[in-house]
C-alpha cells in the first residue's frame, strides 16, 4: 500500500494476505480430536470387546431358549422375516494364480427376523448383515 | 504447505492451516455451521486417507473440502447445486478478524462486494495458495478464465479502495 492509498497489484495481494481468517471454533477441533486421536489399537479393542459382548449375548439368548420353560420364560413367536435388497458392487478385475482373469463381485444384504412374546409384549429383533464375494471369470483374447 | 505434514501431528498442522481452510469451505457453504461440518469431514478424509498421496497436498485438501461441500449441498438441497458459487453472503466481514488499520479494514469491507465467482478465485489464490491451473481444475474452468476473474477482482478492489479513500 502506498501513501496515496492507490493499491498496486503487489500491495493489494500483500494486504489481502495480511487479513486474518477467523480461527476454527473449539467445538470443531474437539470433534476432529474425537475422530483423529482414537488410536487404531483402541478401535481394535473396541471391536474385539464388542464382538465378545455380542457372542456372549447370543449365548445368553440361546441358553434362554434351551432352558426348560417356566411361567416367567418368554414365549417368542416369529412375526416377520425380511431380506433387504441386495447391493451389488463390481470390483476391479484381478489376475488369478492360473493366469486367468476374474472380476470380483461383492454382494451385501441384510436379514432381519422379528420375534414377539404376545404375553409380555416383548420384542426381539435379530438383524444380520451378510456379505459375500464371488468371482466372475473373464475371458481374454 | 510442505511435505512435513506427512510426519506432523494433525493438531499442529491444523493450527497452522485450519483458519484458511475454513475460509475456503465458507465459499461453498451457506452458513458457518455448514462450513464447520464440511471442514471437519474434509479434513478427516484428507488426514486419514490422502495426506500420503503424491501431488500437492494443498490441492488435495482443497479438493476434499469442495467435494464435502458439494455433498452437503446435494444432501440439503439439490437445487442449490447450480447456485453453489453465487450465495449472497452478508456474513463476509465475520470471516476475518477485524483490522485496526483502516486501509485493511476497507479492503475487508470490499471483499463481499465482489461477484461470487471472482471472490472464489481470490480466496483460492490467496488463502488456498493455488495456482491458476489448480484453481481452474477445482472450479472446472480454464486457467485463463481463472486468471481473468482474478484480474477483474483486483481491478474492482483497487477501484473500491480508491473510492473509499476519497469518500
Amino acid at each position: 500500500m502506498n501513501d496515496k492509498n492507490d493499491f498496486a497489484d503487489d500491495d493489494l495481494v500483500a494486504a489481502l494476505r495480511d487479513l486474518r481468517p477467523r480461527p476454527v471454533p473449539a467445538l470443531v477441533i474437539a470433534a476432529l480430536a474425537q475422530e483423529l486421536d482414537a488410536p487404531a489399537a483402541s478401535r481394535g479393542n473396541i471391536i474385539a470387546w464388542f464382538a465378545g459382548v455380542t457372542t456372549a449375548a447370543a449365548m445368553v439368548v440361546v441358553a434362554f431358549h434351551l432352558a426348560s420353560p417356566s411361567p416367567a420364560t418368554p414365549d417368542f413367536q416369529l412375526v416377520r422375516a425380511e431380506q433387504g435388497p441386495t447391493n451389488l458392487e463390481l470390483l476391479q478385475p484381478v489376475r488369478l494364480d492360473d493366469g486367468s482373469f476374474a472380476r470380483p463381485l461383492r454382494l451385501h444384504w441384510e436379514n432381519t427376523t422379528h420375534w414377539e412374546d404376545r404375553r409380555t409384549q416383548a420384542h426381539f429383533i435379530n438383524y444380520r448383515p451378510v456379505e459375500q464375494v464371488a468371482l466372475i471369470p473373464l475371458e481374454t483374447y | 504447505m510442505s511435505d512435513a505434514h506427512v510426519h506432523q501431528d494433525w493438531r499442529a498442522w491444523f493450527a497452522e492451516n485450519g483458519a484458511r481452510l475454513r475460509l475456503i469451505a465458507r465459499q461453498w457453504t451457506r452458513s458457518e455451521a455448514d462450513a464447520d461440518d464440511v471442514i471437519q469431514e474434509a479434513f478427516v478424509r484428507f488426514w486419514k486417507h490422502q495426506r500420503h498421496l503424491p501431488g500437492d497436498p494443498n490441492a488435495l485438501v482443497v479438493t476434499s473440502i469442495r467435494r464435502a461441500a458439494l455433498d452437503l449441498l446435494r444432501k440439503t438441497d439439490r437445487r442449490a447445486l447450480r447456485e453453489q458459487s453465487v450465495y449472497a453472503d452478508s456474513e463476509m466481514t465475520t470471516w476475518f478478524e477485524p483490522e485496526e488499520d483502516p486501509r485493511k479494514q476497507a479492503l475487508l469491507d470490499s471483499l463481499p462486494t465482489l461477484p461470487a465467482e471472482q471472490r472464489e478465485v481470490v480466496v483460492l489464490k490467496i488463502w488456498g495458495e493455488l495456482t491458476f491451473e489448480q484453481i481452474g481444475a477445482q472450479l472446472a474452468i480454464s486457467p485463463n478464465t481463472a486468471a481473468s476473474r482474478w484480474r477483474y477482482a483486483m481491478e474492482a478492489l483497487r477501484k473500491q479502495l480508491t473510492a473509499k479513500t476519497y469518500e
